[in-house]
């Protein structure tokens, strides 16, 4: 490979790369705020300007390629002040209202700032003023006093989402943003930008003012909007999950997520309809009840049932584990192998980008667990079906709301003797339950999903709930949650008595008498990994943060 | 007189003097804060009563109200027996002090003293060493290192400066041929004070009384900034109490002894020449004593305020480089004493 | 091992000790009929100079706004993390603004480092220093306890301008 130096080092590149991504790879990173490395090179900014020996001027290392035998500076004397410089006239303008700005505490203009800033201002002129509060489009809040011009956004809409809206108008110091006339940036990824803009001049709407960054705790995670899977990290504080962001994963979903997963898969979780603690009905209503007595009611209830008047119903929105712990209960307890789930496509929903038709996070994982665990006699149609002729009396459903939208399931449930219900929300469904039992949601437990290309990757919790505590299991913690006490009011936020699936499944074949015990989530997962071919010798930190692929293709891998 | 009569006459004194040694003891420590307040340029505690007169009793009544704290490794039966052994020697030494001439009352001579016996000094140092069992017996029960400390550090202090103390004793008994405490005040008619005649001996025993009661600049067993309060930091409640009244009772105990035997205890020089009628000399003698004791006390108080603590190498040192011997030629001088005025 | 001297040699009557015993008898006799320093405090009140740092409080503008925008520096910078603020979005100037600003007394320790760090002199140490609460839930101040009319507080206002 050819090298050039590098601040007295010589370094590795590929051909064709820039001086900013071979030192990159190296792993120093220079000053930039308009180059990103999944957008084109556009070279406004100037402050990647770094020394290249034998080249009369500084150049811009974000568009210069890397030469064999170069030899750049990026800490040299004129480099530092050529830095300073630009930070000056970047910020001769921008008005410097971080007490008010979201982005303050992630703004790569704050940071250069105290970096490479010299601390002061030399100019007493007033400042130009423009718009502070301009919707571009349904989430995305635009401050054009604080865009520094460096065309991310506009770039994005135009190479990422595929759908040119943004552009520049007017020039010099009066250079704004604007959306093309008639148009709106409702692009289905437009709050990516908020996330690239180097400073606070794109904001989500959704979040806006909700926290200061440094107050959340983030997790990584993945999103559960559809089968893609896109890297998340989940913001939390207070218990409370505040906004969702996109995490680099160059296999599933490169540095992008859509804007439904952001806004749409968080808020049931926060929401107050949660199931909290068991249910049991009692002279026709959902009445609280423990878990003890929980447990031994749906125990009774389901052994009046014979085995074959008993089915299950797994989910493509629970883990693997869930998964595997429900079809381990039907062969083993009680010797079902009526086992199926219900997918979910939403034509209108996939697209190019990452979006897919298969909404449900991990409809690969349930199928492959269903099919190689237990062989189903009976799918989901089948189930439903015998439910309606009566052969089926008892139904086992897991974290699956099958009532929703659908009137005529609603209709074919009601004809059930026994309906178990694991949930994390009240829904339609648990309206018929006879037992509910509150289901942990995603971003509350362990476990792993496979998304629709066979990688599969880790759910980490991200809100404690009654038996999950933020210190002792691990989880992230921010500085609020480190040092609170019970006594404050900003630590009081709301835990509920909710478990993992696999959690209740397993205690409910214990009180049948049929001991199993798993303390947590990746003891199923060895078991799972065990008796599952596709799984064989994965682990959890195998998989990692960043997932893995199974080896497994995907039959008909819809779009 | 019967011994019925003997009986009621000495339970009224005691009853008499017990009350007063209450009041003494409750007042001390009100006039000690007091005093200690004024000393920094403060008020000191003046809310309850008039000027603060009740803070006393406010401050037994919320000591009775504490929860008594026994840590878990203490010897319970010693822990408990020594506020008591240590109250108990306060005020059992007390009996032997004189406080006026003989009067009488209703007819009968009663001497203002509870009980005149013939060896009354050896009674008081007899007791007075007793109590450094009651400060040994709570620093080695307490079951704390601190307390151990203090504990120690008390019972050295306590036997060092018992010597010089006995020997500055032992000068006044020499010159009053008397153990008897009423004979060595009679001993001191005119202006025959001992502490005239035997200023160093005085100034010993001055200093040996103050490390007797443990009161700065010899507080070493309590010395609370490196013992927390020594050998009663693991106390609490009415047996804290128990501690504090006696360190005051003691101080009332030093100061009338040295009263007793180096300030003429009762006696107020050439009062006989006024010609006044009996009861009122007798009266006027009896308000005597107590001034003077009362002057001592206040001294006590005036130099704890005063004084820095001293370390503890110079506390011995000084009790035995310097105290012990003074004593001796004390012994000395009075033995010169002795050869002028009686041969 | 250094030797360790007297900065000074003790003379004679230095070293018997009596006479300067006596001394510090007389010094301290005196004193005591010297007046007395002690305020006696419900009766007579402490009026503190502008340099006090009692309880901190927001500043309220004439119009009955805070001047707080909600930054949450304050928040961040209390070392003892007696501050909670939650912003909210208005159609004022400012867009932003405090929907709820709650100080803990019972954690705060009057160090005034929120006062120090907050960018638009909307919270600033007071005067009051009479704190006393018979429950936890009392000691949280709220907006309503913290907001304080400007014009009270211009003293402390300029102390600090002095030195910005
Ligand atoms: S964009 Fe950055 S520098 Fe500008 S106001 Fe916001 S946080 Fe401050
Ligand atoms: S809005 Fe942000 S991303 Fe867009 S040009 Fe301005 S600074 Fe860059
Ligand atoms: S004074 Fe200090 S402790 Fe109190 S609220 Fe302000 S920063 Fe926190
Ligand atoms: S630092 Fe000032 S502006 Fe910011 S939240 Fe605190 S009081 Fe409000």
């Amino acid at each position: 490979m050819p090298k050039f130096v590098l601040n007295g080092e010589e370094i590795e590149f590929k051909p064709g790369q820039t001086i900013i991504e071979a030192a990159r790879d190296y792993g120093i990173t220079i000053p930039h705020f308009c180059w990103h490395p999944s957008l084109s090179v556009s070279g406004n900014c100037r402050v990647c300007l770094v020394e290249v020996e034998k080249m009369p001027k500084l150049v811009i290392a974000c568009s210069t390629l890397a030469a064999e035998g170069m030899v750049v500076h990026t800490e040299s004397e004129r480099t530092i002040e050529a830095r300073n410089a630009v930070m000056e006239f970047l910020l001769i303008n921008h008005p410097l209202d971080c007490p008010i700005c979201d982005e303050a505490g992630e703004c790569k203009l704050q940071d250069y700032a105290y970096q490479h800033g010299v601390g002061e201002s030399r100019f007493i002129e007033e400042k130009v003023h423009k718009d502070k509060r301009v919707l571009l489009g349904p989430y995305v809040m635009f401050d054009a006093e604080r865009c520094i011009s460096c065309s991310r956004c506009i770039r994005f809409c135009e190479e990422i989402a595929k759908d040119p809206e943004l552009t520049f108008v007017q020039r010099g110091d009066r250079v704004t943003i604007v959306t093309y006339p008639g148009e709106q940036m409702d692009n289905p990824y437009s709050l990516n930008t908020t996330d690239i803009c180097p400073v606070g001049a794109l904001t989500n709407r959704d979040f806006r003012f909700k926290a200061r960054v440094w107050e959340m705790s983030a997790t990584k995670s993945i999103c559960t909007g559809c089968s893609r899977g896109c890297n998340i990290e989940i913001w939390v504080r207070n218990n409370e999950i505040l906004r969702l962001t996109p995490r680099y994963n160059p296999d599933v979903n490169g540095y992008w997520m859509c804007d439904h997963g952001r806004i749409d898969t968080f808020k049931f979780v926060n929401a107050d309809d949660r199931v909290d603690g068991p249910h049991v009905r009692r002279e026709g209503k959902l009445v609280k009840a423990g878990w003890d007595e929980a447990y031994s009611a749906a125990v009774s209830e389901l052994k009046s049932f014979a085995k074959d008047e008993i089915a299950f119903l797994g989910s493509p929105h629970a883990t693997c584990e869930d998964n595997f712990m429900l079809a381990k209960f039907a062969r083993s307890v009680i010797g079902s192998k009526k086992i199926g789930f219900m997918r979910k496509e939403d034509a209108s929903f996939g697209d190019d980008i990452l979006r897919k038709n298969d909404v449900t996070p991990n409809t690969l994982g349930t199928e492959i667990i269903f099919d190689s665990y237990l062989k189903p006699t009976l799918n989901f149609n089948g189930i439903l079906e015998a439910i309606n002729n009566g052969k089926i009396k008892a139904l086992f459903v897991m974290e699956e709301d099958l009532a929703a939208n659908n009137s005529e399931i609603e209709n074919i449930l009601t004809k059930l003797d026994l309906l178990i219900i694991c949930a994390v929300n009240f829904n339609k469904t648990t309206a018929l339950a006879d037992v509910v039992f509150p289901a942990a949601a995603y971003a509350e437990k362990n476990g792993t999903m496979v998304n629709f290309d066979g990688i599969i990757q880790r759910l980490k919790p991200a809100v404690a709930t009654l038996e999950l505590d933020r210190a002792l299991d691990g989880m992230a913690m921010s500085r609020l949650d480190k040092f609170g006490t019970h006594y404050d009011r900003w630590a009081q936020g709301k835990k509920r008595d909710a478990r993992s699936s696999w959690k209740i499944i397993a205690a409910l074949a214990s009180v049948m008498g049929q001991k199993m015990k798993y303390d947590m989530a990746e003891k199923v997962f060895e078991e799972m990994a065990a008796s599952i071919d596709v799984f064989k010798g994965l682990d959890y930190d195998k998989i990692g943060e960043s997932g893995t692929k199974i080896k497994f293709e995907p039959a008909a891998a819809s779009k | 007189m019967n011994y019925l009569e003997i009986i009621v006459i000495t339970l009224v004194k005691i009853l008499i003097i017990f009350t007063i040694m209450m009041l003494t003891v409750s007042y001390l420590v009100y006039f000690e804060r007091r005093i200690s307040a004024w000393v920094q340029n403060r008020l000191g505690p003046n809310r309850v009563g008039w000027e603060g007169v009740l803070q006393p009793f406010a401050d037994v009544f919320k000591l009775l109200l504490k929860e008594d704290i026994v840590p878990l490794v203490a010897n319970k039966p010693l822990h408990t027996l020594a506020p008591i052994l240590a109250l108990f020697v306060a005020f059992s030494t007390y009996a032997v002090i004189p406080f006026g001439p003989d009067i009488t009352v209703f007819g009968y001579k009663v001497s203002l003293v509870v009980a005149d016996i013939n060896m009354g000094i050896l009674y008081v140092l007899a007791l007075t060493s007793l109590g450094v069992y009651a400060i040994t017996f709570a620093g080695w029960s307490s079951g704390s290192k601190y307390s151990l400390f203090g504990g120690v550090r008390a019972s050295a202090q306590m036997i060092s400066y018992e010597v010089s103390m006995g020997f500055s004793v032992a000068g006044v008994l020499l010159f009053a041929e008397s153990l008897r405490p009423v004979a060595i005040v009679e001993a001191q008619s005119g202006w025959m004070w001992n502490a005239v005649l035997q200023p160093i001996g005085f100034i010993t025993f001055l200093v040996s009384a103050f490390a007797e009661t443990n009161r700065l600049p010899f507080d070493l067993p309590e010395a609370e900034p490196e013992l927390v309060g020594g050998f009663h930091t693991e106390y609490s409640s009415m047996k804290f109490a128990g501690f504090f009244l006696a360190e005051y009772a003691n101080m009332i105990i030093a100061s009338a002894l040295i009263v007793t035997l180096y300030l003429g205890g009762w006696q107020i020089p050439y009062i006989e020449l006024l010609g006044l009628p009996s009861w009122l000399t007798a009266a006027i003698q009896v308000a005597g004593f107590f001034f003077k004791v009362g002057f001592l006390l206040f001294f006590f108080l005036w130099v704890r305020w005063t004084i820095p603590r001293f370390r503890y190498d110079q506390l011995m040192s000084l009790g035995w480089k310097v105290m012990f011997p003074l004593s001796l030629i004390n012994l000395v001088w009075v033995a010169v004493l002795i050869m002028i005025f009686k041969l | 091992m250094p030797v360790r001297r007297r900065q000074k040699d003790l003379n004679f009557w230095e070293k018997i000790y009596i006479p300067e015993i006596a001394k510090g008898l007389a010094l301290t006799f005196k004193t005591m009929f010297k007046p007395k320093f002690t305020m006696e405090y419900p009766e007579e009140k402490f009026i503190p100079p502008p340099s006090y740092r009692g309880r901190p409080v927001l500043v309220q503008e004439e119009n009955g706004e805070e001047r707080c925008v909600a930054c949450g520096l304050c928040s961040r910078v209390c070392p003892a993390l007696a501050i909670e603020v939650q912003a909210g979005e208005t159609d004022r100037e400012k867009e932003r603004y405090p929907e709820r600003f709650e100080i803990n007394m019972l954690r705060c320790i009057f160090c005034g480092f929120c006062e120090e760090v907050c960018p638009e002199e909307a919270i600033v140490m007071s005067k009051d220093y009479e704190l006393a609460f018979t429950n936890r839930e009392d000691a949280i101040y709220g907006k309503d306890e913290l907001l304080v009319p400007v014009k009270n507080l211009n003293e402390r206002i300029n102390f600090l301008r002095q030195y910005k």
